[in-house]
């Protein structure tokens, strides 16, 4: 008789699985400890329990003032990457514009170019020809890095879209806009959905394209808390970044609520 | 004509957007590399990368890095993969969540985790100081070990989609058979299903080597400024020397090498796909 699966094999299965899952959620978990702590320095265990790290980021204007940043840009890059990208999903989805193949090779070529290359482009580009960089170019540096997300997301929904839809929308009198905002638009609200919160995400956590943008008027949180770490890091730190853990494991449940978290691996 | 001249008009400002924010800049930096300040042909940026010892050792460290960081993921990501495949839908899900949430998480916050773990003190210098293989000033900062670690935990991801992709469609009747026939389990695991999934483990590979020798806010952190990798060699040389031209040409040089990889990734993952 052939055994299933070896006893052995299947100890070694759970034992393996706690320890990946330690692994990759371990540094997590020990920020947020950290920032509980009642002490002075950052350690794990915190010494004692408080809230104190918190009321000082939150009555830090340079906190307050970071975290406000990140969130007018993610904002902005959120409208303006859903915008494009799921303009772009519904041409890329209907292939009627020739080399709308090309185009979607394209338009993916962020995801793979090295970022700190494009990084490097746009700062060379807006200081040789705009005077120096602003909030404006990271605001369009974010967006071209989220844009593709949300094709992604858009295009899987629309992929499974009724194509006849649209050709009887059209059919029974409606004008292109019509058909789009009326038809497709609907259909794919989830998709979209989910990329403008994959957009929204990937802008608020950003830290390559903003570290060498970097200028004193778009001082991010992730630049503050970057700049911090090189120099004298205190359990604040850890506050702020468990704020943003916590918004980043709100984002997911939201995705995996609208659009399954599955499906965006895959 | 009119529905094409419509589609047009809604591609319209994601082309632009994509040409002036996206196609301009890389091409500058292709330019910019390859000119002397004067806007002639040369080659001695890439030169002199190509032929100081400092920046060779730069180059040489970033492939090192990234084959070991390579290396260990396809080791640990192929059992977990195997694992998600074959276990129950709520496993899967829930072990899709906990791999995804530190990389959608903010590269400085996942690093700031691992300088308190690795750090003077922290929870594995202290595990090795109990065990006795360290002293108690022992700290892993500033070390290639570190920069491994930190980096395995963000780039396993990619390593365990790619081969959960194709090990799901690997039928579980393969391995059954080959069980009847005698093989041990492991023997099946080594026969069967490692030779089917290995389209997926060589793209995930590729992926991960590419991104590894791509990342700069980690190794910055994780190794400091005794361990430069390539990228955080192009960081240093546009921020603080300014010197914008050997940036380029460095990138250049990351870029190519890229490149040269990511053209046997592209054709391998439309196979798996398709």
């Amino acid at each position: 008789m052939v055994k299933g699966i070896p006893s052995f094999v299947k100890i070694f299965a759970i034992v393996y699985v706690t320890a990946i899952v330690l692994f990759v959620l371990g540094p997590l978990v020990v920020v947020a400890g950290v920032s509980f702590t009642a002490g002075d320095y950052v350690t794990f265990p915190p010494q004692g329990l408080s809230l104190r790290w918190y009321e000082t980021i939150v009555s830090s204007p340079i906190y307050l003032e970071a975290a406000l940043t990140s969130l007018k840009l993610a904002v902005l890059v959120t409208v303006t990457a859903t915008l494009i990208g799921s303009a772009m999903a519904i041409v890329i989805h209907r292939a009627r514009l020739p080399g709308a193949g090309i185009i979607a090779a394209f338009f993916l070529a962020p995801l793979v170019l090295p970022t700190i290359v494009f990084a490097l482009g746009l700062l060379i580009a807006w200081s040789a020809y705009m005077g120096g960089t602003s909030l404006v170019t990271l605001w369009i540096g974010h967006t071209v890095i989220a844009v593709p997300y949300v094709i992604r997301t858009t295009l899987a929904v629309l992929s499974t879209s009724d194509k006849f839809l649209e050709e009887a929308g059209r059919t029974l009198g409606a004008g292109p806009w019509k058909a789009i905002f009326h038809v497709i638009l609907p259909q794919a609200m989830q998709g979209i959905a989910a990329g403008a919160f994959f957009a929204f995400n990937i802008s608020f956590d950003e830290a390559i394209l903003s570290l060498f943008l970097r200028s004193p008027e778009i001082m991010t949180l992730p630049i503050q808390i970057y700049t911090q770490l090189e120099f004298s890091p205190d359990p604040s730190i850890a506050a702020a970044s468990t704020m943003m853990i916590l918004l980043t494991v709100i984002m997911i449940f939201v995705i995996d609520r609208l659009f399954g978290i599955q499906r965006v691996a895959g | 004509m009119h529905l094409l001249r419509h589609d047009l008009a809604i591609a319209a400002p994601g082309i632009l957007l994509l040409l002036v924010a996206f196609v301009m800049p890389v091409s500058g930096i292709l330019l910019l590399g390859v000119q002397d300040a004067d806007r002639n042909f040369t080659l001695m940026h890439l030169t002199r990368f190509l032929t100081d010892p400092f920046y060779v050792a730069i180059g040489w460290r970033t492939v090192k890095l990234s084959l070991v960081i390579t290396a260990i993921c396809f080791a640990a990501g192929f059992p977990l993969a195997y694992i998600m495949a074959r276990g129950g839908p709520k496993l899967r899900l829930w072990l899709l969540i906990a791999i995804t949430l530190p990389l959608m998480t903010s590269v400085v916050v996942r690093t700031f985790g691992w300088m308190v773990i690795l750090g003077r003190g922290g929870l594995v210098p202290q595990l090795m100081n109990a065990l006795g293989l360290a002293n108690r000033n022992f700290t892993l900062m500033q070390t290639e070990t570190a920069i491994v670690i930190g980096m395995i935990q963000v780039l396993f991801p990619f390593m365990v989609l790619s081969i959960l992709g194709v090990i799901s469609k690997v039928d579980l009747r393969l391995e059954e058979a080959a069980r009847v026939m005698g093989c041990s389990y492991l023997q099946s695991m080594r026969l069967v299903v490692l030779p089917l999934a290995m389209p997926g483990v060589i793209a995930g590979s590729l992926l991960v080597f590419t991104l590894s020798a791509s990342y700069f806010i980690t190794p910055t952190l994780l190794g400091g400024a005794r361990l430069p990798v390539l990228a955080s060699a192009i960081y240093e040389t546009a921020t603080k020397t300014l010197d914008w031209h050997f940036a380029a040409a460095q990138s250049i040089v990351l870029l190519a090498g890229v490149l040269l990889l990511m053209i046997p990734y592209a054709r391998l993952s439309r196979k798996a796909n398709g």
